[in-house]
């Protein structure tokens, strides 16, 4: 049987995991929306962040009480940091989305200059980034976090190619220029969610063995 | 920072029952070192063993050796008397003599062959300002210390294990039995006391613990399961047990 403390620490859990899956719909529904300039699903995402804004407080102010109830040690002190941080990089995440969203409606159907292949790409490794990270603090599975921060070096790939693309297509003409520096900045959100997650992965290795591995640099 | 005590192999006998099992540890100079555990973990009796405080249990025996700056407590040649002069305890309930406030500390002095009537006023006065009493209590000295609030006569105690210069301070539950500000003032006293003495305190707080302590021992069923720096106790234990029992899983 789960003593009132396990059951806490079970309901937070609960709320960030919502919180995730609803962060992960904004970033793969805002580079759809682009994709298919479905401006619905783009005003959708817009109005929607209010909830994941709404659950961040919540989550927030959970934490606190916990913290201040419970004085929790070891392991579940552990969870309760790495969940008012990850709270913060969720949050911020679905900011991105509505920027990719927002980004969608100045577009305004306007005939893409180029097939978007590299973009959806990098949602696609950022939704699965989010769900590994998850999936590793769920799992507790270390080797599965450090594998999200790996993944991370492919958006960030993706990212630099798609601005040197879009370089040459401004260069080429300026009629290319608004919608260029939208596409640019949609990339540059998605690599910002990117570092979010990881992030996230960060904080769950944090959790499973207590060791902060924030700003280790790769060994050359 | 130097080891002050070492305890090598120690394990503690009541009758045939051993309490405490081969424990091994040090504590550093001018440091807190805070033993937690269950009721019945042998922490106590760990901590009397300390000062010999267990020689006069009858039937009980202890294994192992307790040195103190590299000395033998527990060598026939060593001086009971000398140890409890060097080996300050303070117990969970406040234990003050029927006596004023001023012969609660003097007492002691005398009884170490102190006679210079100054040095003891200034000895009085120093110990109760160290235990941030004295502007409490410096208009009534010759009072009873009978008449002190709980929290107070904790401090007094103190202050009379401190007056005779110890080296080292045992602390058992010293605020167990206070309110939150009386427990407020004994913990920041003991930081205080940490720059001079050195410090072992049981409790069964584990805020306090985490609060007060540099280091911390776990012990369960009278074996030492981890000891290490209080802050990686409290956020990163390398034992389950630990774990277990810091999140309140068992205990």
């Amino acid at each position: 049987m789960l003593t009132h403390l396990e059951m806490d620490l079970e309901q937070l859990k609960i709320k960030i995991f919502r919180m995730a899956d609803y962060t992960m719909e904004a970033v793969s529904s805002s580079v759809s929306s682009l994709k298919n300039s479905d401006f619905d699903m783009a005003r959708k995402i817009i109005n929607n962040d209010e909830r994941i804004n709404r659950l961040e407080i919540e989550i927030d102010e959970e934490c606190i009480k916990f913290l201040v109830t419970r004085q929790p040690a070891a392991s579940d002190l552990r969870l309760i940091l790495a969940m008012l941080k990850i709270n913060t990089d969720l949050e911020r995440i679905a900011d991105l989305a509505t920027t990719i969203a927002k980004e969608t409606l100045r577009i305004n159907g306007t005939p893409l200059i180029k097939p978007l292949i590299d973009i959806p790409r990098m949602s696609e490794i950022a939704v699965k980034m989010i769900n590994t990270a998850f999936t590793a603090l769920t799992d507790k599975d270390v080797e599965k976090a450090k594998g999200v921060i790996e993944m991370d070096a492919e958006i960030d790939d993706l990212n630099l190619q798609i601005y040197r693309e879009l370089f040459t297509y401004m260069g080429e003409s300026s009629k290319n220029i608004s919608q260029s520096l939208s596409l640019i900045n949609v990339a540059k959100a998605l690599e910002r969610i990117g570092d979010h997650t990881k992030n996230i992965a960060e904080r769950a290795v944090y959790y499973i063995q207590g060791e902060d591995i924030r700003h280790q640099k790769p060994k050359i | 920072m130097n080891d002050k005590i070492n305890v090598k192999d120690v394990s503690f006998f009541y009758g045939t029952n051993r309490a405490i099992k081969d424990i091994n540890l040090s504590a550093k100079e001018n440091s807190v070192l805070a033993l937690i555990g269950p009721s019945g973990c042998g922490k106590s009796t760990f901590l009397r063993c300390i000062n010999r405080m267990n020689d006069i249990i009858p039937g009980t025996r202890m294994t192992g050796d307790i040195l103190i700056d590299q000395d033998s407590i527990y060598s026939h040649k060593y001086d009971v008397t000398s140890l409890r002069r060097r080996v300050g305890m303070v117990f969970q309930k406040s234990n003050p003599f029927p006596k004023s406030i001023f012969d609660n500390i003097a007492y002691g002095l005398k009884i170490n062959g102190i006679k210079d009537k100054y040095e003891i006023e200034n000895t009085v006065e120093k110990s109760l300002k160290s235990t941030a009493l004295w502007d409490e209590v410096k208009d009534r000295l010759g009072k009873s210390a009978m008449g002190l609030s709980g929290g107070q006569q904790q401090r007094l105690c103190i202050a009379r294990t401190i007056a005779v210069q110890p080296e080292v301070i045992l602390m058992d539950e010293p605020a167990s039995a206070l309110d939150p500000i009386s427990t407020q003032k004994i913990e920041e006293l003991i930081q205080e006391l940490k720059q001079n003495y050195t410090i072992i305190i049981v409790t069964h707080n584990m805020q306090q613990a985490a609060r007060v302590s540099d280091y911390t021992a776990f012990f369960y069923m009278g074996e030492l399961i981890e000891i290490n720096k209080t802050e990686m106790i409290f956020t990163k234990p390398d034992k389950i047990m630990t774990e277990n029992y810091i999140t309140g899983k068992f205990g």
